[in-house]
C-alpha cells in the first residue's frame, strides 16, 4: 500500500488557483490539518542528510527507497520544505557537482541542525508510541 | 552559528534577488532533469518522460511561489514589488502625482516652518560640552515683575563662599554703538570660555588675565554673527580694532558658528568685565553694584535639589549681613517679595529659550494654522484618491478575484501614498526653507530700523526637523491614504469583472465631511484675518492721552554732556519747545504715598519742568500748571491728576489742599542700576499745595501709564531727567538732525538716545499687521485649496450623474432644478462648516481671553461681528463661485446627447 503524503508549505498559506470554491476574502488556515505532517516531512529530510549532503532529488529517492517506497514525497512540497528548513539555519545549501557532473544545490545539516533532530526524533518517538497504544488498548 | 545563518540567509533573499532566483530555477531544472532520465530509463520515450516527470512534480511557478514564501522575506519582496508598481502607475499618469504631491508638500511645508522654529526655541542646545552640567542661579519670579538680579559682588561673595559650582562666571548685556552702528554685546568675566569649556574658531578666547581690574586690556572676542555683521567676514579679523562706545578694543578671536554662549541668538561680541567702567560711563566705580547673571557648571554628582538648597542657605545669611533693618530684627512686616529675595532657583541653562511654557504657548497657534492648511490639502487629496479608486475598480476587481488579499491590496496603495508623501516631504522641506528665508526678510526689511537692532535669524535645520519631516509624511499618509485605499476593496469582484463600474453617484458622507472640514479650517483662518485688520485699525485710532505724532524723546546718558545737547536741542529750528521729565515712558513708574487729611493713598510722582503740559497738550481741568519763574519756593507745589484728584478729596476741590508725600518702603529698594533712568534723586518727604488739575494720561495699549499722578517741579538742569520735545514738521527728519547734532558732541552716539513718541503706537499696529497678513495668507490659501477642492468634487459629481440629469431634464426638470440639484450637493457641507468654523473661533478667542488677559482683550477684539461676518460672506461667495461652473455645465446638457451616450 502506497501512502502519498500531501505535505504542503504551512506558514503562509496560499489559497489554491481560481477554480476553488472557497469563498474569495477568507483565507483558510490549512496549518491544523497538517502540521503533523509537515513536521514529519521536515524530520525526514533532516534524517537522511544527516549522513551526508545530498541535492533535493536524491532526498526524494532516499526517503522513498529506504521506507521500501512505502513513503513517497510529493515533490511539489519538497523545496519548500527544504527553503524553510534552510532560512530557519537548520540546513546549508551549496553548488557542488552531482553524480553526472552537473551544477547541483547540496544540503548539509548543522550542528543547531542535528540537535534539533534530535529533538525532533524524541518528538516523532512519542507521539507515534502514544497513537500506537491508543490504538491497541482501544 | 543558528542566528547567523538566519541573517545570511535574509539578507541575501533581499539583496541578492535575482541571483535568488536564477539558483531557485537552476534547481527545479536539474531536478526535472533528473527525474526526466529516470523515467526514460525505465523504458518511456523521452517526451512522455518529460511529461510525467511535469505532472508528477506539479506546476513549477507555484512551487517557486511557495519557496519565496518559505523564505520568509515576503514582506519587503513585497514591498519592492509594490514600490515598482507604484512608479510605473506615477509614470502613467504623471499630472495626478504631481497635483497630490504639490498640494501635501505645501501643507508639510508650512507645519515644518513651525516646527523648526519651534525647534530652535526648545530643542536646540548650545554647542557646548556637558550642556546638562550648566546652571543659571536666579531668584524666583513672585509677580509679573523681573525678580531682582543679583549684582557683581555677590557673585564675587558666592564664588567664595560657596562650592556647589566647579566653576561660574557672570555675564552682562551692554547696548553699545560699534564704529557708530547699535550692537549688542556680553561683559563677562574672565572665566567664562573655560566654564563652558569651549576653544574659539580663529585666534584666542579670553582669559582670566584679560578680566584683571588693574591689568586689563581691552580685547573682544567675537561671534561668528558679529563677525560677519561688524567685519563683513574680513580674513584678517585678529589684526582689527572696533570702536566700541568710544572704546577702542582689540579683537583677539572669533568663536565658531555653532556657539552662541548660551542664549537663544547669539551676542556680537563678548568683552572683559573689567572694561564695564569704561564702556558705561555712569557704572564707573560701581562695578560691583552692576546686576549680572550668574551661570555656573554643578559638580559632577551635585543634585540641583541640594545645591538650590545650599545657595539659599548662603543667601539668606548674606541677606542678614547685609539689610541691617532684618539684623536689628525689625517689627517691620517682610513683605513676600523680600522674602522671595532671599531664596535662590537655579534654572538649566541649555541655550534655548528661558520660558519654555511661555515659547511653546506662543508658536502653538502657529503650528495650528499650519495643521489646519496641511488639514485641508490632506482632504483635497483624499477626494481625488476617492475619485481615482473609482477608476481602478477594475483593476482592482480583477486582482481580488485572482486570489489577493483585500490586506494585501490596502497595503499596495498605502505603499503608493507613502510613496507620493516621501516625495512632497522632501518637495515640503525646500518649501520650508524658501518660507524661511523669504518671511525672516521680509521682518527684518519691513521692521523699522530706528526701532532696534533685532536678532533675527533663519533657524537651522538639524535632525530633529528631518525627523519630523519624515514622521509627517507618514502620518498624513494615514490621513491621506488609509481610507480611500479601504474604499477602493470594498467592491463586489464579480460585478466589477462584468463591466459593471459603480458610478458614484452619492457623494456619501465622506466627501461631505472633508469639505465641511475644510470650509470650517478656512472660516477660522479668516476670521482671525479679519480680526487682526480690525483690531491694527483699532489700535492707531486709540488716545493714549497725549501728543505722540510730533514728540521727541531724548535720554541724556552721560550728565557732562546735558547743557551741550541742551543748547543742540533748544537752537535747533524745528524745536518747538523744550521741556524735562523724570521718570519717563522707559522707566517704571515710581510710587509714593500720599496722605491729604486723613485719605491716604498709593500714588505715582513724576518730576517735570513747565513745559511738560504744553509740549504732551495735557490739558488742564482746574487751577493752573506750573509757570516758567517757579524756583526754590516752588517746591511746595504740584499739579494733580483728575484720578488723584478724585481719590484724595472725594467731595471737594483739590485745589489749594495740603497734600504730604512719603517715600513708600517698597519702590525704594536699592536698583542696581536696572533701569535706564537710574536712581535719580531721592524723594524727600515733603508737604505741597496743589494749585492745578490735569486730565488723566492712560497711555498706550501695550504700555499704560498710572492714572493717579502728582506732578512735581523741577527744570531741564535736573540729573538724570529726560528732554521731552516737540517739533514742527515730521517727527522722523527732525529726529535725524538732532541725532546729527549730537553726533557733534558725542561722535560715538553711545551716550544719547533719541527716539519718537509715535513709534510706541506704529509698533503696536506693525505687530497687529504682521499678524493680520500671515492670517490672510494662511486664510487665502486654505480658501483656494478648499475652493478648488470643491470645484473638483462638483465637477466629477456632475460628470457621474450626466445620465441621471439627462434623465430629468427629458422628464420635465428646469434648468433652476437642475442647478438647485448641483449646489444642493454643497449647501450642507458648506453650511455646516462656516457653522463649525464659527464655533471654532468664538470659543478659541474666548480661551485666549481667558489666558491672556484683558489687555490682550483690550488691543485685539476677538469678537468682533464685523470681523466674523465678513469673513463667513467672503467664504460663501467663494464657494457658489467654485460650485456655479459645474451648475451651469450641468444646465447646459442636452438630454438628448446625453441619454444616448453610455
Amino acid at each position: 500500500m502506497v501512502v502519498i503524503l500531501r505535505f504542503t508549505a504551512v506558514n503562509n498559506s496560499r489559497p489554491d488557483p481560481v477554480f476553488s470554491p472557497r469563498p474569495i476574502y477568507k483565507r483558510p488556515r490549512m496549518s491544523d490539518q497538517t502540521d503533523v505532517l509537515q513536521g514529519t516531512l521536515d524530520l525526514l529530510i533532516m534524517r537522511t542528510i544527516a549522513l551526508e549532503p545530498m541535492h533535493g532529488w536524491a532526498i526524494a529517492q532516499r526517503i522513498q527507497q529506504i521506507s521500501d517506497q512505502l513513503l513517497r514525497v510529493q515533490q511539489g512540497s519538497l523545496y519548500p520544505a527544504l527553503h524553510r528548513l534552510e532560512h530557519q539555519g537548520w540546513i546549508v545549501a551549496d553548488w557542488g557537482a552531482s553524480e553526472n557532473n552537473r551544477r547541483a544545490r547540496f544540503y548539509s545539516l548543522t550542528k543547531a541542525g542535528r540537535k534539533q533532530l534530535d529533538i525532533e526524533v524524541s518528538k516523532w518517538e512519542r507521539l507515534s508510541a502514544g497513537v500506537n497504544l491508543v490504538l491497541q488498548r482501544s | 552559528m543558528r542566528l547567523w545563518n538566519i541573517v545570511q540567509s535574509r539578507l541575501r533573499s533581499v539583496f541578492l534577488r535575482d541571483r535568488r532566483e536564477a539558483d531557485l530555477r537552476e534547481e527545479l531544472q536539474f531536478h526535472l532533469d533528473r527525474e526526466t532520465e529516470r523515467l526514460e530509463a525505465s523504458g518511456l520515450p523521452p517526451e512522455t518522460a518529460r511529461l510525467q516527470a511535469l505532472r508528477l512534480f506539479g506546476g513549477p511557478e507555484q512551487i517557486k511561489e511557495a519557496c519565496r514564501d518559505a523564505r520568509g522575506t515576503r514582506l519587503v519582496d513585497d514591498a519592492i514589488r509594490d514600490v515598482r508598481y507604484a512608479l510605473r502607475g506615477f509614470r502613467r499618469t504623471p499630472l495626478v502625482a504631481c497635483a497630490i504631491v504639490a498640494t501635501v508638500a505645501l501643507g508639510l511645508g508650512l507645519v515644518v516652518v513651525a516646527f523648526t522654529f519651534l525647534n530652535a526655541l526648545l530643542f536646540n542646545v548650545d554647542q557646548v560640552p556637558n550642556i546638562h552640567e550648566m546652571f543659571a542661579v536666579e531668584r524666583p519670579r513672585t509677580s509679573e515683575d523681573e525678580p531682582k538680579r543679583f549684582t557683581r559682588g555677590e557673585f564675587d561673595a558666592l564664588r567664595r563662599e560657596t562650592s556647589v559650582f566647579t566653576d561660574s562666571y557672570a555675564e552682562s548685556g551692554i547696548d553699545s554703538r560699534v564704529d557708530g552702528r547699535p550692537s549688542e554685546g556680553t561683559l563677562v568675566t574672565g572665566n567664562f570660555f573655560q566654564v563652558l569649556g569651549v576653544t574659539a574658531a580663529i585666534g584666542r578666547t579670553l582669559t582670566r588675565a584679560d578680566d584683571d581690574p588693574f591689568e586689563g586690556r581691552p580685547v573682544m572676542v567675537l561671534s561668528d554673527r558679529g563677525w560677519e555683521k561688524l567685519l563683513a567676514r574680513d580674513p584678517a579679523v585678529l589684526s582689527r580694532t572696533l570702536l566700541v562706545n568710544g572704546v577702542t578694543f582689540e579683537v583677539v578671536g572669533v568663536m565658531p558658528k555653532r556657539f552662541r554662549g548660551l542664549t537663544v541668538s547669539p551676542a556680537d561680541y563678548w568683552v572683559p568685565f573689567s572694561t564695564v567702567g569704561r564702556l558705561r560711563p555712569k557704572d564707573r566705580g560701581r562695578e560691583a553694584d552692576v546686576g549680572v547673571g550668574i551661570i555656573g557648571r554643578l559638580k559632577p554628582g551635585q543634585s540641583r535639589q541640594t545645591a538650590q538648597a545650599a545657595l539659599a542657605v548662603w543667601a539668606s545669611a548674606s541677606e542678614s549681613v547685609t539689610d541691617p533693618s532684618t539684623r536689628s530684627g525689625s517689627s517691620r512686616a517682610t513683605s513676600g517679595d523680600e522674602r522671595a529675595a532671599a531664596s535662590v532657583i537655579l534654572v538649566p541653562r541649555r541655550g534655548t529659550v528661558r520660558q519654555p511654557r511661555e515659547a511653546a504657548f506662543v508658536t502653538a497657534p502657529l503650528f495650528l494654522a499650519f495643521g489646519l492648511i496641511l488639514l485641508i490639502a490632506c482632504a483635497n487629496v483624499t477626494n481625488l484618491l476617492l475619485a481615482r479608486a473609482v477608476a481602478r475598480q477594475r483593476e482592482i476587481g480583477i486582482r481580488l478575484s485572482v486570489g489577493a488579499a483585500r490586506s494585501r491590496i490596502v497595503r499596495q496603495l498605502l505603499t503608493e501614498s507613502l510613496l507620493l508623501a516621501l516625495l512632497a516631504a522632501g518637495a515640503g522641506f525646500a518649501i520650508s526653507r524658501v518660507v524661511l528665508e523669504a518671511s525672516i526678510h521680509a521682518v527684518m526689511s519691513s521692521f523699522p530700523a530706528d526701532f532696534g537692532d533685532i536678532r533675527l535669524m533663519v533657524p537651522d535645520a538639524d535632525w530633529r526637523v528631518l525627523l519630523f519631516l519624515l514622521i509627517g509624511a507618514g502620518i498624513s499618509t494615514m490621513f491621506f491614504g488609509l481610507f480611500p485605499a479601504l474604499q477602493a476593496t470594498r467592491i463586489e469582484p464579480v460585478r466589477t469583472m462584468r463591466g459593471e463600474v459603480v458610478r458614484d453617484a452619492r457623494p456619501g458622507r465622506a466627501r461631505d465631511v472633508l469639505i465641511g472640514v475644510q470650509v470650517g479650517a478656512s472660516a477660522l483662518l479668516l476670521i482671525c484675518a479679519a480680526v487682526f485688520l480690525r483690531s491694527a485699525f483699532a489700535v492707531t485710532k486709540e488716545d493714549p492721552g497725549m501728543r505722540t505724532s510730533d514728540t521727541i524723546v531724548v535720554a541724556v546718558g552721560d550728565e557732562r554732556y546735558r547743557p551741550a545737547m541742551l543748547e543742540a536741542v533748544t537752537t535747533e529750528p524745528a524745536v518747538a519747545e523744550v521741556a524735562a521729565a523724570w521718570p519717563t515712558l522707559a522707566g517704571g513708574p515710581r510710587t509714593a504715598l500720599a496722605d491729604a487729611s486723613g485719605t491716604t493713598s498709593t500714588v505715582a510722582y513724576q518730576f517735570v519742568s513747565p513745559e511738560y503740559f504744553a509740549v504732551l497738550g495735557i490739558a488742564v481741568v482746574r487751577g493752573r500748571t506750573f509757570m516758567t519763574n517757579e524756583r526754590a519756593p516752588a517746591l511746595s507745589v504740584a499739579v494733580v491728576s483728575e484720578r488723584t484728584a478724585l481719590t484724595l478729596w472725594p467731595n471737594g476741590d483739590a485745589i489749594g489742599q495740603a497734600l504730604r508725600l512719603d517715600r513708600s518702603p517698597v519702590s525704594q529698594a536699592p536698583s542696581a542700576s536696572q533701569t535706564p533712568d537710574g536712581d535719580g534723586p531721592p524723594l524727600a518727604s515733603r508737604t505741597v499745595t496743589v494749585i492745578g488739575v490735569v486730565r488723566d494720561v492712560p497711555g498706550f495699549y501695550i504700555a499704560p501709564l498710572p492714572r493717579a499722578v502728582v506732578y512735581l517741579l523741577t527744570s531741564t538742569a535736573m540729573p538724570g531727567s529726560a528732554l521731552v520735545v516737540r517739533v514742527r514738521g515730521d517727527a522722523d527728519v527732525v529726529r535725524q538732525t538732532l541725532l546729527k547734532r549730537f553726533a557733534v558732541i558725542d561722535p560715538t552716539l553711545s551716550q544719547v538716545e533719541a527716539f519718537v513718541l509715535g513709534w510706541v503706537t506704529r509698533m503696536q499696529s506693525y505687530f497687529l499687521r504682521m499678524g493680520f497678513w500671515v492670517a490672510v495668507g494662511l486664510g487665502a490659501l486654505a480658501l483656494a485649496l478648499t475652493v478648488s477642492g470643491l470645484f473638483s468634487v462638483l465637477s466629477y459629481l456632475v460628470e457621474q450623474r450626466t445620465r441621471e440629469i439627462g434623465v430629468r431634464m427629458a422628464l420635465g426638470a428646469t434648468t433652476m432644478d437642475v442647478v438647485r440639484l448641483v449646489l444642493s450637493q454643497s449647501f450642507r457641507p458648506v453650511g455646516v462648516g462656516l457653522m463649525l468654523g464659527g464655533i471654532l473661533s468664538a470659543t478659541a478667542s474666548g480661551l485666549l481671553l481667558a489666558t491672556l488677559g484683558r489687555s490682550i482683550g483690550q488691543i485685539v477684539r476677538v469678537l468682533d461681528p464685523v470681523a466674523y461676518g465678513t469673513s463667513l460672506v467672503v467664504i460663501l461667495t467663494a464657494c457658489l463661485a467654485a460650485a456655479s461652473i459645474p451648475a451651469t455645465r450641468a444646465a447646459r446638457l442636452d438630454p438628448t446627447r446625453t441619454l444616448r451616450q453610455d
